[in-house]
Parts: structure tokens; C-alpha cells; sequence
């Protein structure tokens, strides 16, 4: 018993010596940290000084509702998307599918950098191909970073380009597990396309879009490189500011190392929470 | 049956005109990416549309290596990448082995972690992680610091687990009768049988560890050891940065993945549908 | 050229560096934008007397050169080049949090004597108790930079706009007679610098110049914002980042830029085919009679703590900032305005030059010097940045009743952020 003990951890040993030195500690000492007031030296213990700021800090509420904003926006319209994008490319009448594969496959692995860089000259006011395409059908120009709305926008629209293939390819295998003769039979019954689609596609497929809202809600909560490179750092005026780039600015622009683990411990709570919410609602409709 | 076949007509032209304006918007920023690391910048920054390439990539490529050493930072992502992706393969193959095949104390205490980390973002983490590694350990800007912590990955973990569960175990069992020391059933029998499996996680974790953004920002503040998405994010913003240049360096970094994509697409799509990153 | 040098030469020998270093050295530096090219200038001087030390400059970009010394100073040290290049109103955060980051200047050879040669108001960041953190380099006195021929256009007279009235009325005129120009454009998004420049302009900013106390509400800074809004909502300032800027004046499409003196190398290098066609006049004021002095900017160098080099860095840094040579060619190159009170005497201040049209510009931008009030940063500038910046943007889509309001409301939020109290 010892000796399979033995093996079995020498096998994880390494596994587990990452996971102990750069996951479990850090997320123990972020806990600790964050009833630190970093802005001194040394640093001091205040039970209050980060977390009593944050229940009353406008900035804080302001990057939660924006990254709730782009939850409850984009991750539906993508995950919506994704799911037509899977069912249309698992057809059997479809010509050309590698094609069609690559196409909606290609920007999961598109860089961060790289994409927001495109994104940034194909929306730019007064040169972008985005606003010259819009006025040459007669629309005024939209200026996608300095309207807070706007701008907000243009975040949806690139985090759902870059990750609703992303989706679609975990969906198409879902859907590709599914047994054909469930459908001969609903065919035989004159039961229509659309029908099957709502009767027996998605009440299957639910478990995998339950996994992949996970994922984009994890994902989201944490979303940063968009409106970090995109929108100006969260531009205009904090009108796209996340929760992942407020804790970076805190952390790493106004270096207060106290508060931002405050935040990274929220976002962290609200990850967990809207996941296990997810997964208790996917449980219970069934 | 002559209907039929129409109905048939009918919706496959209805598939094909729903999905091929969808297709065309989706590829249109890559196509962009492309086009516009070959114009001057003029060319970008003028009022005409322009969709189609012209001819100054070479020309753009030149201003990108003069604004940032490109190419030193290519070559430090692709390093970083290559070590990282056999490293983290290793690492994860070796937990996958030990969770599909002993029952051993703490078994599931280990799972819990694993499951429980996948939904913790990397957020919860990064400014510890960055006070310990910068400050404590003393590795800003080293090679160490690039490729050990993001190390951590629970999904690669589940995804070589599952692998290994799903292979027969008399095949394990009859070398253990005839003494066969663990670590070579491990090397020599089961790994080979993940193959495929282990492919499809090594391009998954490389693209990963290529297109990382946060972390090497965060710890590597020295020019000279940017990894190449860095060193481009550096240039988003500068005043008299060529735009081209951009343009071509985010073409070179997407190219090579994309041409690798086209050719290895099974194995991308079974590590992506095993849910191994996001 | 050369004969004009030679009093900088002897002032050289007589501030009397050591004798250069045998073997060579390597330093780097980071920087951004013109700054670093003008710091690239200096080096064909600096090798001339000191041709063992090698200077490399690196071109981060402001906000990176910001947040990454930051970092690196979090670790310690680990990662900084020799020399930093920092913003004075920026400044603070590092000598607060990290007393030992950057080296003491005075124990490299920064004499009170030489301390003497920089104007009091921008030491005042730079030093705490004794300690010289920083080297003042550069200041950014504001002017505003416009094109002769679109005024001309419109027949408007640069030296008739006194006010900010008579700027948007102007701005007006100007708009009409050049249809798709725009008078002025200011970066609502990502930066807060119309608000500076006008408010320090009118005796106020973020924090007291003491950096006790928050101010940010104060009457001065309300008639700052509602003037803001005012030109905006007319359609005479428009939105547009830094490159946005740049591709606007290359293309033909602003009238004007407002900004620190130290844009003038920006305009020059980032459209050198349209030399004669830019100008530079003061910039107005909420009255008639009012202050039309400012600064944006200006920063200063600072040598880390962690640098293997700091002889030689020293050395790079006293030759570029304390030698008339040294900030006369930065002036020259990218127009970098000097704190170097013996600088701004150079006689090439008082040229012509010959890409503003024949104006002598330098001469106009620097007589506002000495009439600038000082603006304080303090530790919590970027705090109070990004606050002022949120609620920029809520003010300007009508989300506040008015101005004071809108700065009430950023005043508590960085009493908040900060613990300082709101002056009263």
C-alpha cells in the first residue's frame, strides 16, 4: 500500500510542486496581502483599509457593471453564434467545409496583440476600413473610442470574433457525439429541421454549452487584453474598464498591491459564483 | 421525388447564403492583418478603401526591426514556447498517469484541487505570483520566469487522464508480472499508446504558451527579453511607430500558427474540444 | 555652429567631469517618443567626450516606460536599464513607494551648485529630505500650435484670440472656411491634458501645490470643465488620441494642437513637408485680462539604485541636462524645452525658425516660463488621473447637472482613493 502511494505521488510530485509554489500559496498570501495597506512602507495590517474601500469605491462598481455588461451581452450572442455556426458546419449538404473549418477556426489562434492591433486600425474614426465602409453607404462615422458605448461595443465585437469559433469547434464535437438515428427517427416522423434542432439538438448539447458558458464566463471575468490594447486602457474615461484591468491598474499602475488582491479575490468569488449558478441552473431545468 | 431533391436544392443554397456572408465577415480582419502589413503607411492612414495587398512588406518588416528587436523576440517566443510545451506535456502526462491508474491516499483530494482550479482565473494569482517570483526568487526578466509558473494547467491534467483510463489494463497488468518497474510501463508502454493525445495538447499548450500576453508583460520589464506579442503591444501607441510594421509583426506572429492550423486542424480542434485551454 | 559652442565648452571643463573611463561601458535608457530621440541626439556630443561609454536608448513609449519601471521597482530593482526617464508629475509614486530604487544623485556628484542651475519649482518632485532622486530635464511650457493658412482662410488673426470665447468663435470661422478640419483636438479618452493645461493655467489642479490636500473642486478647475464642455459641445475640439493627433496634422485635418512647448519637435518631425505652414501663439485664457501660462510635462532622469554603471550613467546624465550643449541640441533636434535656467539665455532661442514660418518661436513659448504656477503630481497622481478621467467622460455625456457636481463627485472618490481631505 505504501510502495503505490509512493509511486503514484512520485508521478504527481512535480504536478503538485507547481501547483503548492505558484497556485496555493499565492492564493493564500493574495488573501493576506489584501489586508495589507501597500501604500506604505513597510507595508501595515489593516482589516479594513482594502476591502472598506472597495464596497465604496465608484471605480470598483464601475468595472463590475461593465464586465457584467459584456457577461451577460456577449457571452449569450456568442455562445448563440457559436452553436448556429457548429449546427450549420455538422450539415451534411454543406460544400467546401474545410473551408467554412478554417474560416470560423482561424482566430482562436490569432494572438492577443496581434488582433487587437488589427482591430484598432479597422475601427480607427477617421481612417478606419470599418468607418469608411459605414460611410459609403451613407451613415455618419461612428467613433468607436470615444463613445463609451461604442467602445463598449467594439470590445464585444472583437472578444466574440476571437472566441466564438472557439466555441463552435467544442460544440461540433458535442453535436458530432450525438447518434444519427435519433434524427431518423424524428425524420421519419415528419418532425422539421428547426423542430429537431429545438427538440433534440439543444436539450442534448446542453451540457457542453453549460461547459463552454464556464468557460467564457471564467474568461470574462477576467478579461483584460481587449481593453487594455483596444480601448485605451479602458477608454474613454473608464468606459470600458474590466475588472481584470482595474486590478492591473491598481496593481501594477497605482502599485497598491493591497487593494488589487481585494479585487482579484472578487473576481475570483464571482468566477466560482456564476459558474456554480450556471451549472445548478443547467441542473435543475433538466 | 423529384420534390425532394428540390427541397434539397432549396436548403443547401439557404446553408450556403447563411453561412458564407458569415464566413466572409469573420475572415475579413485576418484578411485585413494581411493586407495592411503590406502597405505603406500612408496607404493605411488615406481615404480610399483599400482590400487588396501591396508591396511594402519587406519595407514594413525593416521599420517593425527598427522600432523593436522583432526578430530577437520571435526567437525568444519560439524557445520559450518549445520548452514550456515539453516541459508542461511532461508534467501533465505524469499527474494524468498517476490519477488514470492508482488508487492511492488522497487520491481524490488531488482531483478536487485539479477540478476546483479550473474555475479560478489566473487573476486571484498574478499579483502574489509576480511579488514571489520578482522579488522573492529574484527571476524578473530570466528565461525561468517565462516558462515554470504558467506551468500550472488542470485541463491537460483531465485531458491525458482520460487517455490514459481509456487504455486496456491487462496491457499495464502483464508487464507488472513479468516485473516491469512503473516508470518504464509509464515511458515505454503507455506513452507511446497517448500519441495522438499528447499531440493535440503540445500544439494546444505551444499556442498558449505563443500567444501569453499578461504574465511576460508583467514579469519580463527588460526589452532585450520581450517575448514577441510584448514587444508588439509595446508599439500600440507610440508616436512615430509605422503602423505597417505593426501589421507585419502581428502577420508573423499569426502565420506560422495559422499554417500549422491548416495542416494539423484534427488535432488543434480534439485539444480544444477537451476544453484544455482558455 | 562651432564658435557658438564655446562657451559651453569652457563651462564644461569647468564644471570638470573626471577623466573618461579606460574601459567601455554600456548604459541604457529608457525613454519615449521625442524624448528619446532627442536623448539620441545628444549622444554625438557625448562620445565626442567620453568615447568609452556606450548609450543605448530605448523607445518604450511613455505609459510602458511608466508602468514598467514601476514593476521593476516592485522586484526590486531586477530589470531597470541604468537611466529612467520619468515624468515629473508622475514622479512622486516612485521616491514615496520605493525609497530605494533609484540612486541618491547627490552621492554621484549632483552639487547644491549645480542644483542651483534648475528652477526651484521642478526640484520640488524630484527631492525629498536631501535626497535628489531626479535630475530635471525638460519643461512644457503651453502653447498653442496651428496652421497659418487655414487661419489665413478664415481671416483669423491669432493674436486677437485672448480668450477661450474668442478661441471656439475662431474655431468657428476657421471650421467653415477649411471644411473637414477641426479647430483643436483633445484626447477625451486617454488622457485628461485640455483639463490640465487650462486648469493649471487658472491657478489649479488635482491636489494643493503642497499635495495636502485635494482641489480638484475648486472654482477655477469648474470654470475650467465647463469651458472644456463648451467647445466640445460646439464641435470646435474634437477626440483624438496621440496618433490620432499626428495623423490628423499629417493629413491636413486640425487646425490646431494645444500642448506643452515639446510638441513643437512632434508637429517638425512627424510632418516635415508642411514647413512654413505652422505657427505657435500663447494660449488664451478664461478672461480677457487673464493668466495665459501653463505647463504639460517635463520630465526628468533619474539613475537606478541596481545600476552596475552609475559613474558612467552619471556622467551621460550631467552631460545631457546640466551642459548647455547638451540641452540646446535636444532643444534643437526635437524641441525639448530645458529647465537649464542658463539654456533658456542661448542665443538660438531667439533665431527664426525656419519651419514655423519664420517665427522665432522658442522665444515666444519660453517668455510664459516664468509665469507658471506649479502643478503638484503627488504619490496618488494616477489615482486621481483615472477618477478625474471617469468623470471627464460622465460630465461630457450629461450624466452630471454641471460641472461642480461632476468635480464633487471626483473629489470624494479621491479622498476615497487617497485618505487626503478635500480643501475647503
Amino acid at each position: 500500500m505504501p510502495l503505490r502511494n509512493r509511486i503514484a505521488y512520485a508521478f504527481l510530485a512535480p504536478y503538485l510542486l507547481i501547483f503548492a509554489t505558484f497556485w496555493l500559496w499565492p492564493i493564500i498570501n493574495s488573501f493576506l496581502i489584501s489586508f495589507q495597506n501597500t501604500r506604505v512602507n513597510p507595508w501595515r495590517f489593516s482589516l479594513t483599509v482594502n476591502w472598506g474601500r472597495l464596497v465604496a469605491d465608484p471605480a470598483f462598481y464601475n468595472a463590475l457593471y461593465n464586465t457584467l455588461i459584456i457577461l451577460v451581452i456577449q457571452v449569450p450572442v456568442m455562445i448563440a453564434l457559436a452553436t448556429v455556426m457548429a449546427v450549420l458546419l455538422n450539415s451534411p449538404l454543406l460544400k467546401a467545409r474545410p473551408l467554412y473549418r478554417f474560416a470560423f477556426f482561424a482566430p482562436v489562434v490569432v494572438g492577443e496583440v496581434a488582433y487587437a492591433a488589427v482591430f484598432r486600425l479597422m475601427f480607427s474614426i477617421d481612417f478606419g476600413i470599418i468607418n469608411k465602409l459605414i460611410g459609403s453607404v451613407g451613415l455618419p462615422p461612428v467613433s468607436w473610442f470615444d463613445n463609451g458605448t461604442a467602445a463598449m461595443a467594439l470590445v464585444i465585437i472583437a472578444v466574440t470574433w476571437r472566441w466564438a469559433g472557439y466555441n463552435a469547434i467544442i460544440i461540433l464535437a458535442g453535436l458530432q457525439s450525438i447518434p444519427g438515428d435519433v434524427y431518423e427517427a424524428a425524420t421519419l416522423d415528419r418532425v422539421g429541421k428547426v423542430q429537431q434542432f429545438f427538440h433534440i439538438t439543444l436539450p442534448l448539447l446542453k451540457p457542453i454549452i453549460l461547459f463552454c458558458v464556464v468557460l467564457s464566463v471564467i474568461g470574462t471575468m477576467q478579461l483584460f487584453t481587449e481593453p487594455f490594447l483596444i480601448t485605451n486602457r479602458g477608454g474613454p474615461g473608464g468606459a470600458t474598464e474590466t475588472l481584470g484591468l482595474l486590478l492591473y491598474r491598481q496593481g501594477f499602475t497605482s502599485l497598491n498591491f493591497g487593494y488589487a488582491s481585494a479585487i482579484a479575490y472578487t473576481i475570483a468569488a464571482l468566477a466560482v459564483a456564476i459558474s456554480l449558478l450556471n451549472l445548478f441552473i443547467g441542473r435543475e431545468a433538466k | 421525388m423529384k420534390s425532394k431533391s428540390r427541397t434539397l436544392m432549396m436548403q443547401r443554397l439557404a446553408l450556403h447564403a447563411a453561412l458564407t456572408p458569415l464566413a466572409i465577415i469573420w475572415l475579413f480582419p485576418l484578411w485585413m492583418m494581411f493586407v495592411f502589413s503590406t502597405m505603406p503607411d500612408y496607404g493605411i492612414f488615406s481615404p480610399d478603401i483599400v482590400l487588396w495587398p501591396s508591396t511594402n512588406f519587406v519595407e514594413n518588416f525593416k521599420n517593425l526591426q527598427a522600432d523593436t528587436n522583432f526578430l530577437r523576440a520571435m526567437f525568444i517566443s519560439i524557445t520559450v514556447a518549445v520548452i514550456y510545451t515539453v516541459l508542461s506535456v511532461m508534467l501533465t502526462s505524469m499527474a494524468g498517469w498517476a490519477l488514470a491508474r492508482y488508487r492511492f491516499a488522497g487520491r481524490s483530494m488531488v482531483i478536487a484541487i485539479i477540478l476546483g482550479t479550473i474555475t479560478l482565473p489566473f487573476a486571484v494569482v498574478v499579483i502574489p505570483q509576480f511579488i514571489m517570483v520578482a522579488r522573492e526568487f529574484k527571476l524578473a526578466n530570466t528565461w525561468v520566469a517565462l516558462i515554470v509558473p504558467p506551468l500550472f494547467n488542470s485541463l491537460g491534467v483531465l485531458f491525458m487522464r482520460q487517455s490514459f483510463s481509456m487504455m486496456p489494463t491487462e496491457l499495464f497488468d502483464a508487464a507488472r508480472v513479468e516485473g516491469v518497474k512503473e516508470w518504464r510501463i509509464f515511458l515505454h508502454i503507455a506513452l507511446p499508446l497517448a500519441r495522438p493525445t499528447m499531440a493535440a495538447l503540445s500544439i494546444i499548450l505551444f499556442l498558449a504558451s505563443w500567444n501569453n500576453y499578461l504574465w511576460p508583460l508583467l514579469i519580463n520589464s527588460r526589452p532585450g527579453m520581450m517575448t514577441a506579442p510584448v514587444a508588439l503591444g509595446t508599439l500600440i501607441g507610440l508616436t512615430k511607430v509605422s503602423w505597417g510594421g505593426i501589421m507585419a509583426g502581428a502577420v508573423l506572429l499569426t502565420a506560422p500558427i495559422l499554417f500549422v492550423f491548416i495542416f494539423l486542424q484534427r488535432h488543434f480542434i480534439s485539444g480544444i474540444a477537451a476544453g484544455a485551454i482558455k | 555652429m562651432g564658435a557658438k559652442f564655446l562657451g559651453v565648452a569652457v563651462s564644461l571643463a569647468l564644471l570638470g567631469s573626471g577623466p573618461a573611463a579606460a574601459q567601455s561601458t554600456d548604459i541604457t535608457i529608457w525613454s519615449w517618443n521625442v524624448a528619446a530621440s532627442a536623448l539620441k541626439s545628444t549622444l554625438e556630443g557625448f562620445n565626442k567626450k567620453y568615447p568609452d561609454i556606450k548609450v543605448t536608448v530605448e523607445d518604450l513609449g511613455n505609459s510602458q516606460v511608466f508602468d514598467k519601471a514601476l514593476a521593476a521597482c516592485a522586484a526590486g530593482g531586477d530589470g531597470l536599464p541604468d537611466i529612467v526617464t520619468i515624468e515629473n508629475f508622475e514622479a512622486e509614486v516612485f521616491w514615496n513607494r520605493f525609497p530605494d530604487c533609484f540612486a541618491d544623485l547627490t552621492e554621484l556628484g549632483y552639487t547644491p551648485e549645480m542644483q542651483a542651475l534648475f528652477p526651484e519649482f521642478k526640484r520640488t518632485e524630484l527631492e525629498v529630505d536631501g535626497v535628489a532622486y531626479a535630475m530635471p530635464w525638460d519643461s512644457g511650457p503651453v502653447a498653442v500650435f496651428y496652421r497659418r493658412d487655414f487661419y489665413e482662410k478664415a481671416g483669423v488673426d491669432p493674436s486677437t484670440i485672448k480668450t477661450w470665447d474668442d478661441f471656439l468663435a475662431a474655431g468657428k470661422k476657421v471650421m467653415e472656411a477649411n471644411p473637414g478640419t477641426v479647430m483643436a483636438q483633445a484626447d477625451f479618452n486617454g488622457d485628461s491634458e485640455w483639463f490640465r493645461m487650462i486648469a493649471n493655467e487658472q491657478g489649479c489642479g488635482y491636489f494643493s501645490t503642497d499635495g495636502q490636500s485635494i482641489t480638484i473642486n475648486q472654482p477655477a478647475c469648474v470654470a475650467t470643465l465647463e469651458k472644456l464642455k463648451e467647445m466640445k459641445d460646439a464641435g470646435i475640439i474634437t477626440a483624438a488620441i496621440w496618433d490620432q493627433k499626428i495623423q490628423a496634422n499629417t493629413a491636413g485635418k486640425a487646425a490646431s494642437q494645444m500642448y506643452g512647448g515639446w510638441y513643437e519637435g512632434t508637429v517638425r518631425s512627424g510632418s516635415p513637408d508642411l514647413a512654413g505652414k505652422w505657427g505657435v501663439y500663447p494660449m488664451p485664457s478664461l478672461t480677457a485680462d487673464g493668466p495665459r501660462a501653463a505647463n504639460l510635462g517635463g520630465s526628468s532622469l533619474a539613475i537606478s539604485e541596481a545600476s552596475e554603471n552609475k559613474e558612467a550613467a552619471w556622467k551621460f546624465v550631467e552631460y545631457a541636462l546640466t551642459t548647455n550643449e547638451g540641452q540646446v541640441t535636444m532643444l534643437k533636434s526635437f524641441g525639448l524645452v530645458p529647465s537649464l535656467l542658463s539654456a533658456v539665455q542661448d542665443p538660438f532661442v531667439k533665431e527664426p525658425q525656419p519651419y514655423w514660418g519664420g517665427q522665432a518661436v522658442w522665444s515666444d513659448i519660453l517668455a510664459t516660463l516664468p509665469k507658471i504656477v506649479p502643478a503638484r503630481g503627488t504619490a496618488f497622481q494616477a489615482d486621481a488621473e483615472s477618477i478625474y478621467r471617469a468623470a471627464q467622460t460622465k460630465y461630457f455625456a450629461n450624466d452630471y447637472p454641471d460641472a461642480k457636481a461632476a468635480l464633487d463627485d471626483a473629489a470624494k472618490q479621491i479622498e476615497t482613493a487617497t485618505g487626503l481631505p478635500i480643501a475647503e
